[in-house]
């Protein structure tokens, strides 16, 4: 499997290849994202004239958005039509022909895209602690690591649901719409747009049961200390559960999509 | 060897009349269209051979090349190459094979020919002395020495083919599919390409299987043709033999004030035909020939062997 380090080699490559769009994607999104958050938050904590809302106090929410757009970005690995684009014009023939599982290659170039934010959100998460009163503890770092393991293990489920999605390129030309939809659901029901703290207890409770809160809001959470044991370990389960099923809802898509390949393009 | 037999496939396209009516109409019923890209073909191919594919547009050509290569599933009939059913994509056939198209890169754009290499080299699982000394040895034959660390999507596509081509071959394939190789190159990278086929055929004998509608590639490559027409082959056999098949005929060019056009003739109406010619048109010139290859391609292509 030393084929595996070099994909990875050649993603990271591809990444840093181009330099304007590291330093955009890296600062200039996250700057933006926090800013507007903050603003946002401002005027809703005045407005309210309360110090804390549904548990956050305006430094944790900050903390939160500034989570939030790496923490997705972590999440949705590569961008849309990773693989739903190469089906569509034919460059997806090398993986039929390379003596490689397409399933291993495509997962290994995605959870690489995820790393590298995983990187960056280490080193945002340091800086912003580092300005902060306490400062890096011990306890922050562990949490750091722990969210940033959870990120990768959710971005993995990501990756199979992506890939689900994306699959169904072989029937239907275009998913765009369709990977659009899932990463909204995705980014609404997991608690990116607002904490989870915020949605109705039914609704929170009805949440359990999708793969949603477990992609975002857990991560999240655990990487700001805010989550217990219990729900890391029932999070962690719950992941593991929506990944077999997704992996295998991927596979067999592909068994029978790939009858319809038709290697368009050459 | 590579052995077909009764080899079909089948493609469903969605068919939409052109025009916004037609757009709304396909949003609610489509209407689709089969096509017999191969028609219940059969082929034999032994180790060492070269085989040119010829045939017109559609004709059926690269999905055979695709069935070959393990991209798609045919729809009946066998096939094996290499005592392997191609489309089950065993990782054993895989590493014995290429694809070499002349339209779609394989290699990967954003990075310097060398980065995809060095992957190649771990996914085909070559040792380091034997990848060291083909990418020395592709190198100097293609004379791309300079361009391995620039990003291969800066070269310019002679170049760039080169290093499909090194990639494609790095793992001395077994068999080696090209479609297409080259399309789109100017003459003198045509001739490098050829050329460096030619060599490369003549050292390490593959099975190729050539697809080009240039027919210097073929003239230059391929002993055998086999020429496809709608998903049939209508002829499979030594490329010398195709001249002789219309030698009943003679070809007559002609140009008068208003076009330039071929005509074949039998050679017992040549007189006859040549003077209805001077007799109906302003003949500016007329040169009356044997049918080269082409000539002859051209009309089995149009019509099949009934022409002969």
């Amino acid at each position: 499997m030393n084929w595996w380090r070099h994909v990875v080699a050649n993603e990271l490559r591809k990444i840093l290849a181009f330099r304007s769009d590291f330093w955009v994607t890296f600062l200039g999104q996250t700057i933006i994202q926090v800013l507007i958050a903050r603003a946002l938050w401002q005027s809703i904590f005045d407005a309210n004239g309360t110090k804390v809302m549904e548990g956050f106090t305006l430094p944790m929410m900050t903390l939160y958005y500034i989570i939030v757009p790496v923490g997705n970005k972590i999440l949705t690995g590569e961008n849309v039509g990773f693989l739903a684009r190469e089906i569509y014009d034919g460059s997806f023939n090398r993986y039929l022909i390379y003596p490689i599982s397409f399933f291993q290659y495509k997962t290994l170039t995605y959870l690489t895209h995820s790393f590298f934010f995983a990187l960056q959100l280490v080193l945002i998460y340091l800086l912003f602690n580092l300005f902060q009163p306490d400062g890096v503890t011990l306890t922050l770092l562990l949490n750091l690591l722990s969210g940033v393991a959870i990120f990768l293990v959710a971005s993995y489920v990501f990756c199979m649901i992506a890939m689900s999605i994306e699959l169904l390129s072989l029937w239907a030309d275009n998913i765009w719409s369709l990977m659009v939809m899932a990463r909204f659901f995705v980014y609404f029901f997991g608690g990116s747009y607002m904490p989870l703290n915020f949605f109705p207890d039914w609704a929170v409770s009805a949440l359990q049961y999708t793969p949603f809160p477990y992609l975002v809001s857990l991560p999240i959470r655990t990487t700001m200390g805010l989550a217990s044991s219990t729900e890391i370990q029932v999070g962690l389960v719950s992941l593991l559960v929506w990944s077999i099923l997704f992996h295998l809802t991927a596979r067999s898509l592909w068994s029978k999509g790939e009858y319809r390949y038709n290697g368009v393009g050459i | 060897m590579i052995k077909v037999q009764n080899l079909s496939k089948t493609f469903i396209s969605h068919i939409k009349e052109p025009g916004l009516k037609g757009s709304i109409k396909a949003l609610v019923k489509r209407e689709t269209k089969v096509k017999e890209a191969l028609k219940s073909v059969n082929l034999e191919i032994k180790r060492g051979e070269i085989i040119g594919l010829i045939g017109a547009n559609g004709a059926g050509k690269t999905t055979l090349v695709k069935i070959l290569s393990g991209i798609v599933h045919p729809t009946s009939g066998e096939a094996t190459v290499l005592g392997f059913k191609p489309w089950e994509r065993h990782n054993e056939y895989r590493k014995q094979m290429c694809l070499i198209m002349g339209q779609k890169a394989q290699v990967w754009w954003d990075l310097p020919a060398l980065d995809s290499f060095l992957l190649l080299k771990e996914i085909y699982q070559i040792p380091d002395t034997i990848y060291k000394r083909n990418v020395e040895f592709l190198a100097e034959t293609l004379m791309v020495k300079d361009h391995l660390r620039t990003q291969v999507r800066k070269l310019s596509l002679g170049e760039r083919m080169k290093i499909e081509l090194m990639a494609a071959l790095l793992h001395q394939p077994s068999v080696i599919f090209m479609d297409e190789p080259t399309i789109g190159l100017d003459l003198s990278a045509q001739r490098a390409v050829r050329d460096f086929m030619k060599n490369y055929q003549r050292e390490f004998k593959p099975i190729t299987i050539l697809t080009s509608h240039y027919m210097e590639d073929i003239k230059e490559l391929c002993p055998r043709v086999v020429i496809i027409k709608e998903g049939e082959f209508v002829y499979d056999g030594a490329l010398s033999k195709i001249q002789g098949m219309l030698g009943d005929e003679k070809c007559l060019s002609v140009t008068t004030k208003e076009s330039t056009y071929k005509l074949n003739v039998p050679r017992s109406e040549l007189a006859s035909k040549t003077s209805e010619i001077f007799k109906a048109n302003e003949v500016l010139d007329l040169n009356i020939h044997d049918p080269s290859i082409e000539d002859v391609i051209e009309s089995i292509m149009k019509n099949g062997m009934k022409s002969k």
